[in-house]
């Protein structure tokens, strides 16, 4: 019977808590579009260095995997500046 | 002369990948890559956490943005019950759910479905080494 009871408990805290969870999250931020909205894409590189870098190398070593994300952060990094100069470039010879 | 018989890995790469789906880092986790699959669990579970936080669960929309709702669901069949929850409108996002959440949580679900396709190829590598099939790697 007690198991009933705690299975009942157990459940309703769950619908709670998961409510409280999913609450915090129905309220979008305020970004804009402005140029330092652009840095939101710093933590998607490192994420994607780091995600792609956990499946590509044969061994994880501490001091070796943090070495291999970030030349690969940097390495988007860089791409995305070059692109970015190319891509002013090209609208600044259009516009002008 | 009868050939030897082939040994089915298929249902083991099936659990691989199911599990790789069910949970990011699962997949490798099964195949005691314990460093791999924390790193990818964390990597991916906070990537999805903060597209989220930015965009709000309204970024999660399976009638309005199906194309960008089939890469969030490569993250986890879970996200099919926000996406539900957003659907029937039980929690409405109070603001306009941002193109950046929405960017977040995607690519969190393509990487998902790299670890995916990286955690099956490792299954299927091992079970050939073990059964002493031809070495794929080489």
């Amino acid at each position: 019977m007690w198991i009933a009871d705690f299975g009942v408990l157990f459940c309703g805290l769950l619908q709670d808590v998961s409510s409280v969870v999913i609450a915090t999250f129905v309220a979008p931020e305020e970004l804009g579009t402005n140029p330092s909205s652009m840095l939101w894409l710093l933590p998607l590189a490192a994420s994607i260095s780091v995600a792609y870098k956990a499946t590509k190398l044969p061994t994880i070593r501490a001091g070796n995997f943090i070495k291999e994300s970030v030349v690969l952060f940097l390495s988007i990094v860089v791409f995305i500046i070059i692109s970015v100069l190319v891509l002013y470039a090209l609208a600044w010879v259009i516009t002008e | 002369m009868a050939e030897p018989s082939k040994p089915n890995h298929l249902p083991f790469l099936l659990i691989v990948g199911l599990l790789a789906w069910l949970v990011p880092g699962g997949g490798h986790f099964v195949l005691k890559e314990k460093k791999r699959s924390i790193i990818i669990f964390a990597a991916i579970v906070l990537t999805f956490c903060a597209g989220l936080y930015v965009g709000s669960i309204g970024v999660i929309d399976p009638v309005r943005a199906k194309p960008w709702y089939v890469a969030q669901i490569m993250n986890s069949p879970l996200v099919a019950g926000l996406g539900y929850l957003t659907a029937t409108g039980s929690y409405r996002a109070y603001g306009w759910p941002n193109e950046i959440g929405q960017i977040y949580t995607s690519t969190a679900g393509l990487l998902n479905l790299l670890c995916i396709v990286n955690a099956v190829y490792l299954a299927y590598l091992r079970s050939t080494q073990t059964s002493g099939g031809r070495n794929v790697d080489s």
